[in-house]
């Protein structure tokens, strides 16, 4: 579904990325982990190109889409994305947030639009709280709300950028939760998570990424039983303890 | 409960001050009036028989301030957009790539790539210039003399043009208060979270579609105040064209006052009106400033005395 090769980044003189391949087969739940600063953040943006690789190719569903012929807004609408931070639009109402992109983007009429935002907020469990504003809401009702906004373009996979690391620890559990469903469900999702929990429960596969490179991946309980390098069993062992 | 005698002292030198500056006010009134128009007296009848002159006078220069304000903000707002721009220098920007590039093939479609990159960012270097120089070269010299070079500029050139002097003073309106409401947006449009800019981007929203679906929504809420100061800023400044002989209102009180020779009655009249159409614009913004702001988020108004 989604296959990166070769991806280099540069910032300036920081070499953030350098050469990443791999692939997420449909219906995988792929966790990416790695220390601050390793360009997991920056990996998961070249995907959608809101930061557009150097150099490498991303596929999405088969299509090269770091092309200059392929819009860029195109491959963003084929892949959601749940950030840190939430970033739900202030100004508009949660139902307002979930549809913007279907009326927008897709040209969805209003009314089919808020019907289908309505059962997606039933979905993540929030839908007496369509007409509320972000600001009233907790963290985690706002995380599951953008999960919900992410899901209302119907993407072919979903990106999430460290999802529960802005959250007070008791929200943690139901933005987690929706996740599990969602894999549980077949959507396609890359997630940078610390959530050993999530990671060996959810996630087929385990990318430990340190200085712009893959340095190990494997399943869950390799990864974190038996790694096999020193740079990942340090890693592993830290965010364990 | 009985009050401390401090308390005592502190109320009547309150009421003390009250009716020293009641006094004073009347008094200062009562010389100023005495000073001005001591020796005729303020003729009431004429103030009336003139009223229409005068209104149609205000009617102009509401025309005048509000053809400028909205010219000036759609400027404004382009300006402040691209004074938000982020531009890296093109020569830094070749030597980062060919940093990385030196160990890797330069073939014909990575040279285009880079290509497109430069001519992008170059671009945005140079509007993002542009926009810089016109406000300081706006906000570098006085109203009054950005009036007169844009008359001089259409007497030059096109000397038989008609209202040419209105034509000059709306250019030249328009040209300042975009390069001010310009600072206005730059201000509003930086206070919108970046999250919320990518975000949109990353829903499939393009460049356009996020600035007008998320980020001017934002920033205009913060900037309604600034900008409604702004349009009475530009009000008492459209007074000034009275030096390319605009009737306006102050323009028509100069003439109207030596046609009658009632300068002071002609004069009262032109501040009474000004002092009508600000005072209550400006309580209109206090409340709509205290509805609208957000604790912590508030935006400065610039000051829209410090352009003449």
């Amino acid at each position: 579904m989604i296959r990166v090769e070769d991806i280099h980044k540069h910032f300036g003189p920081l070499h953030v990325l350098r050469g990443i391949t791999f692939d997420v087969p449909r219906a995988e739940a792929l966790v990416i982990i790695g220390p601050s600063g390793s360009g997991k953040s920056t990996l998961l943006r070249c995907i959608n190109l809101l930061v557009e690789p150097d150099q490498g190719k991303v596929f999405i569903d088969g299509v090269q889409v770091n092309r200059s012929d392929i819009r860029p807004e195109w491959a963003r609408q084929q892949v959601g994305m749940v950030f840190q931070s939430f970033n739900l639009f202030t100004h508009l109402t949660v139902l307002d947030n979930v549809t913007l992109g279907p009326i927008r983007v897709k040209g969805m009429d209003r009314e089919a639009a808020q019907e289908k935002g309505k059962q997606l907020l039933a979905r993540v469990g929030l839908a007496p709280k369509a007409h509320a504003y972000p600001a009233e809401l907790s963290g985690g009702q706002q995380q599951r709300v953008a999960i919900a906004r992410a899901l209302a373009m119907d993407p072919k996979a979903i990106l999430f950028d460290e999802p529960t690391s802005a959250l007070d620890p008791e929200y943690i559990r139901e933005v987690l939760d929706v996740m599990a469903a969602l894999a549980r469900d077949g959507m396609t999702m890359v997630v940078v998570t610390h959530e050993m929990g999530f990671a060996s429960n959810v996630a087929e596969r385990i990318l430990f990424i340190d200085a712009g490179v893959i340095v190990e991946e494997g399943r869950p309980e390799e990864i974190f039983q038996h790694p096999k390098h020193e740079r990942t069993r340090a890693f592993v062992g830290k965010i364990l303890r | 409960m009985a009050k401390s005698l401090e308390e005592q002292g502190r109320s009547r030198a309150r009421i003390f001050d009250t009716i020293a500056g009641i006094v004073l006010t009347v008094g200062a009134i009562a010389f100023v009036t005495d000073l001005f128009i001591g020796r005729t007296g303020f003729n009431f009848g004429y103030v009336q028989s003139e009223i229409p002159g005068f209104l149609a006078a205000t009617q102009l220069t509401f025309y005048v301030t509000t053809v400028s304000y909205f010219a000036g903000m759609g400027i404004g707002f382009l300006i402040g957009w691209a004074r938000t721009a982020r531009t890296a220098s093109v020569r830094k920007m070749l030597r980062d790539r060919n940093a990385f590039l030196a160990d890797d093939e330069r073939g014909w479609e990575t040279g285009l790539k880079t290509g497109g990159l430069v001519a992008w960012s170059g671009l945005k270097y140079v509007v993002r210039r542009i926009a810089d120089g016109y406000v300081e070269v706006i906000r570098g010299t006085p109203l009054f003399v950005q009036i007169v070079f844009a008359w001089s500029v259409l007497i030059v050139n096109t000397p038989r043009l008609n209202q040419l002097e209105l034509i000059a003073g709306i250019a030249a309106l328009t040209a300042n208060t975009g390069a001010y409401q310009g600072e206005i947006f730059r201000a509003g449009l930086q206070t919108v979270h970046s999250g919320q800019v990518e975000a949109a981007r990353a829903v499939g929203l393009s460049r356009w579609g996020a600035m007008r679906r998320v980020v001017l929504p934002q920033a205009l809420r913060l900037i309604i105040p600034p900008l409604t100061n702004e349009y009475i800023g530009l009000l008492k400044a459209s007074s000034l064209l009275v030096v390319i002989g605009v009737q306006e209102l102050t323009g028509y009180g100069k003439s109207e006052a030596f046609r009658s020779f009632k300068v002071f009655e002609v004069f009262a009249m032109v501040t009474g009106i000004y002092l009508l159409i600000t005072v209550p614009l400006s309580k209109v913004i206090q409340a709509i400033e205290t509805r609208l702001r957000i604790p912590g988020l508030g935006i400065q108004a610039t000051e829209s005395t410090s352009r003449v």
